[in-house]
């Protein structure tokens, strides 16, 4: 067997090993690349910057435990800009394990004794709200309608928040955190097209070439591109994470799978001129 | 100094026996996936209750009637299960795909299509410095070559001369298909790297 042969039969545990190993050596010890900040982050940043102090904005956490580790830090490093601009928030849940993911979230950006932040006042957290589309149609039509109560079971209808808010037309913009496509689209669909709020859309990395169209026609106003877009946010917001830390592994991992990739071809392009030698 | 948390213990043992798969299948992986599948269906089932509760059985108390339709229908969802009366579910599948359709038709024509048409249309090729001019080049070449490449009536669209354009939108359909890839092993890296932090920080408290 050839060197070329070995190389492209390598055993998967040999594959799997290099790229844990390629992960652990960032972890261990950060290198500190350098981050260059996407344009699609900066609008993100830029429109939430741009709303006055006290407007409303109605945020989706529509991921669950296995899309945390991706898009749990842009949501922190998001709520920590709405906080700090004094804007209010009503949060919801377009995913099962939604209502799982708040209590992480809220945790590490600490509302209330970080900003002072009231919970009924500042902000509500209205659950999980089943039906995808219609959810989303449910609450920007007449949300006092669809929802009576929050997640813990308290009345909304005395909330100072919740008073001002009844559907699409009290909410400045609507900004989601996502895994899945359909809501994805569907915020587009509701919020932009059918009710005309403006839209902030957080995606995994590899959703982002499928809404990047509705960014580039103006019906996103940002893109929170996965890891990359988190760790985006939490520069510009001043809050680094997760995120930040994650830059550097990720980097370093996929230069392993650059490199995987060419002598894979390499090897491909070498055997086949030793088979026809 | 490891954590002394019994439930951070729980989360690293469940991390490294579902990487353990990455490997080989095991009974350690095994173990896992079943412990997953179990909690996640109690989570969904609690939640459905209490969506059933919240969105439905609430308003019933609170005299609003109509929603008894809703639970007719969600009942007779049961009945495909039934040799004799299955045919009564298709009356609120009938309702939920027409609710669905409904709901999103208009505004996915005027965002995927409407919009999308008009901003192509509308972006001038030149301007916007030189990147601005090539993206507009390669977005509007793009979008002429893919559209081509989809137009099966007219044969001789996709032999001689001519057939080079379906060609190129095939080429540059392809290079999208690869960014998509690239991102895709971004995402799962993305995702994998939290757990990398979990048990370095959380669990081994190394860094």
């Amino acid at each position: 067997m050839s060197v070329w042969e070995k190389l492209t039969s390598l055993p998967r545990e040999v594959v799997m090993g290099l790229v844990i190993i390629a992960m652990l050596i960032p972890a261990l010890s950060p290198l500190g690349l350098p981050l260059m900040t996407g344009q699609m982050s900066q609008d993100w940043y830029d429109t939430i910057e741009a709303l006055p102090e006290g407007s409303v904005i109605l945020f989706d956490i529509g991921y669950g435990s296995g899309g945390y580790p991706s898009l749990g830090p842009g949501t922190i490093a998001a709520f920590h800009q709405i906080f700090e601009n004094d804007l209010k928030l009503v949060i919801m849940a377009t995913a099962l394990e939604g209502t799982l993911m708040y209590p992480l979230v809220m945790a590490a950006v600490q509302p209330e004794s970080n900003y002072g932040a009231v919970y009924g006042e500042d902000y509500v957290f209205i659950g999980y709200i089943a039906g995808t589309q219609t959810a989303m149609a449910g609450v920007l039509g007449d949300l006092h309608e669809l929802v009576t109560n929050d997640y813990q079971g308290n009345p909304i209808s005395g909330m100072p928040l919740m008073d001002n808010v009844g559907g699409a037309d009290d909410f400045a913009i609507v900004a989601y955190v996502t895994t899945s496509g359909d809501v994805a689209e569907g915020w587009v669909y509701q919020a932009y097209s059918q009710y005309n709020r403006d839209v902030l859309g957080g995606t995994l990395s590899m959703m982002t070439t499928s809404i990047k169209p509705y960014y580039d026609s103006g019906q996103l106003l940002g893109i929170m591109d996965g890891v990359k877009g988190a760790a985006d946010l939490e520069f510009l917001t001043g809050h680094p994470g997760d995120a930040i830390v994650s830059s550097d592994i990720l980097t370093f991992t996929q230069t392993l799978v650059l490199i995987f990739i060419a002598v894979g071809n390499i090897s491909w392009f070498m055997q086949k001129q030793e088979g026809s030698g | 100094m490891v954590s002394m948390d019994p439930s951070i213990w729980i989360a690293a043992f469940f991390t490294i026996a579902a990487t353990s798969y990455a490997f080989r299948d095991n009974v350690v992986f095994k173990f896992a996936e079943y412990t997953f599948i179990g909690v996640a269906a109690g989570h969904q089932i609690v939640m459905g209750i209490k969506n059933i509760r919240d969105y439905g059985w609430t308003k019933i108390m609170e005299g609003q009637i109509i929603y008894v339709l809703v639970f007719v229908l969600g009942i007779m969802l049961y009945a495909r299960f039934h040799r004799e009366y299955y045919w009564m579910y298709r009356f609120p599948i009938a309702f939920l795909v027409g609710n669905g359709v409904g709901i999103s038709i208009r505004a996915a024509i005027h965002s995927d299509f409407i919009v999308q048409v008009a901003q192509t249309a509308s972006t001038p090729l030149i301007g916007g410095g030189a990147m601005g001019t090539i993206n507009a080049i390669i977005t509007f070449v793009g979008a002429v070559t893919a559209i081509f490449h989809f137009i099966f009536t007219q044969e001789n669209l996709h032999e001689g001369t001519l057939g080079y354009i379906p060609k190129i939108g095939r080429w540059l359909m392809l290079l999208a298909f690869g960014a998509s890839f690239g991102n895709t092993i971004m995402s799962r890296f993305g995702m994998y790297q939290g757990r990398i932090i979990f048990l370095l920080r959380d669990w081994l408290q190394l860094v």
